[in-house]
């Protein structure tokens, strides 16, 4: 027996069992990659920065849409040992079954999954992660809390993404409102995760490219709780997240508050536009919702549905998604285009023949100014029939086509008959309808139709529709003598200014001579005699305007129509008033634009009783 | 009395520098694991880095007072310490329980594992035990009292329980088989009581141990390694076909070994040796996979993979290991950097024990496959030597314990290393110099120097 051989067992052993592990430790750490893979998933972790979203300023540097910052009352299910329901539930003004119930709720929302050791069903719940308890915890509400938090081992709060904040209750349907990203939007662009939030409409809508910023990234290496501990590759590929410029809007909120107080009770809008720049000053549509109601993702369930189904239709955005037949408004048009054409003269008559087309008792349109004046439908009868049958083919019918359409390329020019390029983004921006000889040929059948047969477009009636932000923007053009800049809310994306397209002028076709004449109309619509729109007198300067009384259907009351602009020469202001079944345009339109013009020109108002009455009275 | 140029005279030198180069790793490791950037000096003593410092001054201190004890005591002394060593053990079972273990004796932060220590007492011991047989006069009796001195303990380090010592004692049994204790006695006594049979001598009973332990890690691997399949060169093959191949290559192996190295004289024995035992390999393989496979019952099955951690339950059973050995995998070549261990720093937290039984994850994580390979040649260079300690005692007992020693330190290294990288379960017992810990750093410092003082007087001992 040769015990001194068997050393060579051992030894053996020992280097058997080295080879193995050498062999095993190459494939591990230099052939099979799978593990760097799992060791950067279980400890490096791509954390993204979102910037906080752009702010929103009025035109006098108001902050009118910000962050507000809220928290979420967060639980670690290990470190609740010795966790005393009942004065956590007392902390937190619940019911001790309500902490119970949401703690079982937090565990089932979880999901489960198929445990293949065990062939069970288990929970993806992780007893030392962080779950939020409460979401959406505003300030006030966490400070009364967070001192007494320390008592709850287990439970912290969390600072997460911002939501909207409104200092002002107003201007809801130009914001817009911001929800959480559906799984579309998630695919479809990388910088969206789910639990974060996109404008859904409006500017929020519009801008959102510009107020989301741009995202930073951060690598990090994490602990087994998730917990960062220090950064990754000291921070080498990091990248700084770049907060959204501020959005500087044309918009005047007090303005905005004052329109609102004032089409409060009644449907329908007001919209003022700078003239010169083309800002809007103020939309309001009327009635309206404080847009702090949707503001979050507890106030959209609580809120949305209600105003979704409210009768009065507060989401919807009347100015830019309703469509009104002009009325008499639409006069001004047709004078500068009867001017243009040389149909008419500034000093042309003609007589009130009820026979045509009815009208109110008023001495003799002399001239354009006087029928502006006094709105005097058979005059205009009279001469947008010259413009739609202007003597060029013998058969009527095919002389109008000739007629309608060159009448068609001016309405164009005035932005009207399609949707204005406005910078707020709701689903059902409307444009109006002009139509042309296609429109009719397709209604009515070619060769059926002439000027007799659509006279009532004349007078701004028929199938003539246009959304009140059309009806402001002709004010403004009328303001400019010739010319307007498309309607938009933001006049600069932080110092670089408004987008490309609201610097270009649309100049139309219409001589500024002309304009001089309808303006003088305007003013005397104001200030003379048998003028409509008297209600929008204001002796501190010279307003010029327009009413409109627009039909509304048999047994339905009148909408009531107002546009103007503010002063004569120079103007700073143009706006359409529009209340829905209020009657005539002198009634209801003019006394509230004339009173918008006061407060934005001279901030405050005179006529106290006034306002009062109009604040106060429900149509 | 020695002078003092005489009493360190033999002092094996290279076992000393590589214990002590393993020591720094091993400190520099702990520092790398447990640092708090907040105290960043080696010696904040309420770091764990501090206290792994304050651990190893006390080893250095034991080893050198223990370098001033001859050599004789350990051997007169032998069975007190043994005996002592169980009292500790018997009294460590009324302690309450860490970690779900009695294993720890004393309060608070500063207690001891006797487990540690009873592993240099059984040592000691049974090197006695073994020197006092006469090896041509073996009886079962003289067996099974070797059998016993290592049950003992057996028995209680189970009860903590603490499967990781249980496992280091039974490497005791390789020691036996090297010394030419036979457990042909015990079988021959089985044997012969059959009418006509009257055999002097079994090639079972003389070579019981590594064929029982042959027989045991084919059998693992077996079953570790039926029902599932890998894919290896773009085609799918089962475990079993795998392993059929690995046993292939290892007998391929041997062979060489045996014509190129082994003694022509013995050829042809080995020869028969190696060929039965690859038959035997691959029947057992195949057998143990048709019975897994075929006739276990489900539940008998679900129970058997649990135990072994065959399923992957990355968040649950498996955590540990999965976490561990994503931490060695991903060091790469030349791994992280020193203090850049991402997953297995205690400061993420990934891999739990990461400064003990875990050791291995961060250093394997911060120095790569270059740092892993010099650690474990660095393992392998003391086994050896230890071994090659053993081989030059004239003295038997010296002889013994040394192989004691060596055996220990392999199967710590083995045990550890092999749960580390995914070849054993998941099983707690610390790495050598390396883990966090005071008795283990101790137990294994004093096993080393006696090893140390043993050798510097195998000159002494003419027997």
């Amino acid at each position: 027996m040769n015990l001194e051989n068997r050393k060579y067992l051992l030894i053996g052993l020992v280097l058997l069992t080295a080879i193995v592990f050498i062999s095993r430790l190459a494939y591990m750490q230099l052939i099979d990659d799978s593990w760097s893979r799992r060791a950067t998933e279980i400890a490096e972790k791509r954390r993204e920065i979102v910037p906080p979203r752009g702010t929103v300023y009025d035109r006098n540097w108001k902050k009118i849409v910000i962050n507000q910052i809220s928290y979420n009352l967060m639980i670690v299910e290990e470190k609740l040992k010795d966790f005393d329901t009942a004065s956590f539930a007392k902390l937190i003004g619940w019911q001790k079954a309500e902490v119970i119930h949401r703690l079982k709720e937090i565990k089932e929302n979880e999901g489960y999954y198929l445990n293949p050791a065990t062939g069970k069903r288990e929970s993806n719940f992780r007893k030392d992660r962080p779950y939020p308890f409460i979401k959406d915890l505003t300030l006030e509400e966490i400070t009364q809390i967070a001192h007494q938090l320390g008592d709850f081992n287990g439970a912290i709060y969390e600072e997460p993404v911002g939501t909207r904040y409104y200092p002002f209750p107003n201007g809801a349907n130009i914001f817009g409102y911001m929800s959480e990203v559906n799984r579309k939007e998630v695919e479809e662009d990388a910088f969206y995760r789910p639990g974060m939030n996109i404008g859904r409409s409006g500017i929020e809508r519009a801008y959102e490219d510009v107020l989301r910023g741009i995202k930073g990234v951060r690598y990090v290496v994490t602990d087994a709780t998730a917990h960062e501990i220090k950064p990754f590759a000291n921070k080498k590929f990091d990248t700084l997240a770049k907060p959204s410029p501020h959005l500087i809007l044309g918009l005047d909120i007090e303005l905005q508050a004052y329109g609102e107080a004032l089409m409060k009770g009644k449907k329908g809008c007001i919209v003022a536009i700078e003239p010169k720049s083309g800002e809007i000053l103020t939309m309001v549509s009327s009635p309206n919702y404080d847009p702090n109601l949707l503001s979050g993702r507890k106030n959209i369930r609580k809120n949305y549905p209600t105003l979704l189904t409210d009768p009065q239709l507060p989401l919807f955005a009347r100015p830019l998604q309703a469509e009104y037949p002009p009325g008499s408004i639409f006069k001004l048009l047709q004078s500068l285009i009867c001017l243009q054409e040389g149909v008419i003269k500034p000093n042309s008559s003609f007589s009130c023949n009820k026979s045509v087309v009815g009208c109110h008792n008023h001495p003799t349109a002399t001239s354009v100014e006087k029928a502006i004046q006094y709105s005097c439908n058979p005059y205009f009868y009279a001469a947008v029939r010259k413009v739609i049958q202007p003597n060029k083919k013998k058969k009527n019918e095919e002389d109008a086509v000739i007629g309608l359409d060159n009448w068609h390329r001016y309405m164009s020019s005035f932005g009207l008959g399609k949707k204005l390029d406005v910078d707020v983004d709701f689903n059902a921006q409307r444009g109006g309808l002009i139509p042309n000889s296609a429109y009719y040929n397709k209604y009515l059948g070619k060769g059926n139709w002439a000027f007799s047969t659509i006279r009532s477009i004349a007078i701004g009636q028929g199938e003539i529709k246009l959304t009140p932000i059309q009806m402001a923007n002709i004010a403004a053009m009328i303001a400019n003598r010739g010319w307007y800049i498309t309607p938009h809310f933001v006049r600069s994306i932080g110092k670089k200014g408004p987008r490309k397209q609201y610097l270009t002028r649309n100049v139309v076709p219409i001589d500024q001579r002309h304009f001089e004449v309808v303006i003088e109309g305007m003013r005397r619509v104001v200030y003379e005699p048998g003028g409509t729109g008297k209600e929008a007198r204001n002796e501190q300067f010279v307003v010029c305007g327009k009413t409109g009384t627009v039909q509304n259907g048999k047994n339905k009351k009148n909408h009531s129509v107002f546009i103007a602009f503010a002063p004569k020469d120079e103007p700073t202001i143009a706006l359409a008033v529009f209340v829905e079944n209020a009657g005539a345009g002198g009634v209801w339109a003019a006394p509230i634009a004339g009173l918008m013009l006061e407060k934005y020109l001279k901030r405050t108002v005179t006529n106290k009783e006034k306002e009062e009455y109009i604040k106060t009275t429900r149509l | 009395m020695r002078t003092k140029e005489r009493l360190f005279a033999n002092l094996d030198l290279p076992l000393l520098i590589a214990v002590l180069v393993l020591m720094v790793i091993g400190m520099t490791t702990v520092y790398s694991v447990t640092y708090n950037p907040n105290s960043p000096s080696l010696f904040s003593f309420s770091e764990k880095y501090g206290k792994q410092l304050l651990w190893i001054g006390a080893s250095l201190f034991l080893g050198v007072l223990l370098l001033l004890i001859d050599a004789d005591v350990y051997r007169k002394f032998a069975d007190f310490i043994y005996l002592g060593c169980l009292v500790l053990l018997v009294l460590v079972l009324f302690m309450p329980p860490v970690h779900g273990a009695r294993a720890w004796l004393g309060i608070g932060g500063l207690g001891i594992q006797p487990a540690e220590f009873a592993k240099i007492s059984t040592a000691l011991l049974l090197a006695k035990a073994i020197d006092e047989i006469n090896l041509k006069l073996q009886n079962a009796r003289a067996v099974f009292n070797l059998l016993l001195i290592l049950l003992l303990p057996s028995v209680l380090v189970a009860l903590q329980p603490d499967a990781g010592t249980l496992l280091v004692f039974s490497s005791f049994l390789f020691v036996l088989y090297r010394e030419g204790i036979s457990f042909d006695p015990l079988f021959l006594n089985l044997v012969n009581r059959f009418r006509g049979v009257r055999f002097k001598t079994t090639w079972l009973g003389t070579h019981f141990i590594p064929f029982l332990f042959f027989v045991l890690v084919i059998s693992l691997l077996s079953l570790y390694l039926s029902g599932s399949k890998y894919s290896f060169a773009g085609s799918s093959i089962s475990g079993i076909v795998l392993l059929c191949f690995i046993v292939t290559g290892i007998a391929l192996l041997f062979l060489l070994v045996i014509l190129l190295l082994g003694y022509p004289r013995y050829r042809r024995n080995n020869l028969i040796v190696l060929v039965s035992a690859y038959a035997f390999a691959l029947f057992l393989v195949n057998s143990i996979s048709f019975v897994f496979n075929n006739l276990a019952k489900p539940h008998q099955k679900n129970r058997i993979e649990l135990v072994l951690g065959l399923k992957e339950d990355p968040n649950g059973a498996d955590y540990n290991r999965n976490r561990a050995m994503a931490a060695v995998g991903s060091g790469g070549l030349y791994g992280k950097g020193y203090l850049q261990a991402s997953v297995s720093s205690m400061r993420t937290n990934h891999v739990p024990e990461s400064e003990t039984d875990f050791i291995f994850c961060p250093f394997s994580e911060e120095w790569g496959f270059i740092g892993t390979l010099l650690l474990l040649s660095l393992y392998m260079f003391i086994v050896l030597r230890i071994f090659l300690i053993a081989e030059r005692q004239r003295s038997v007992f010296f002889r013994i314990y040394a192989y004691c020693v060596g055996m220990i330190f392999f199967y710590h290294i083995a045990i550890n290393l092999g749960m580390n990288i995914g070849l054993a379960p998941v099983i707690g017992i610390p790495l050598p110099f390396m883990s966090y810990g005071g008795s283990s750093i101790l137990a294994f410092t004093s096993m080393v120097f006696i090893l140390l003082k043993l050798d510097c007087q195998r000159k002494d001992v003419l027997r």
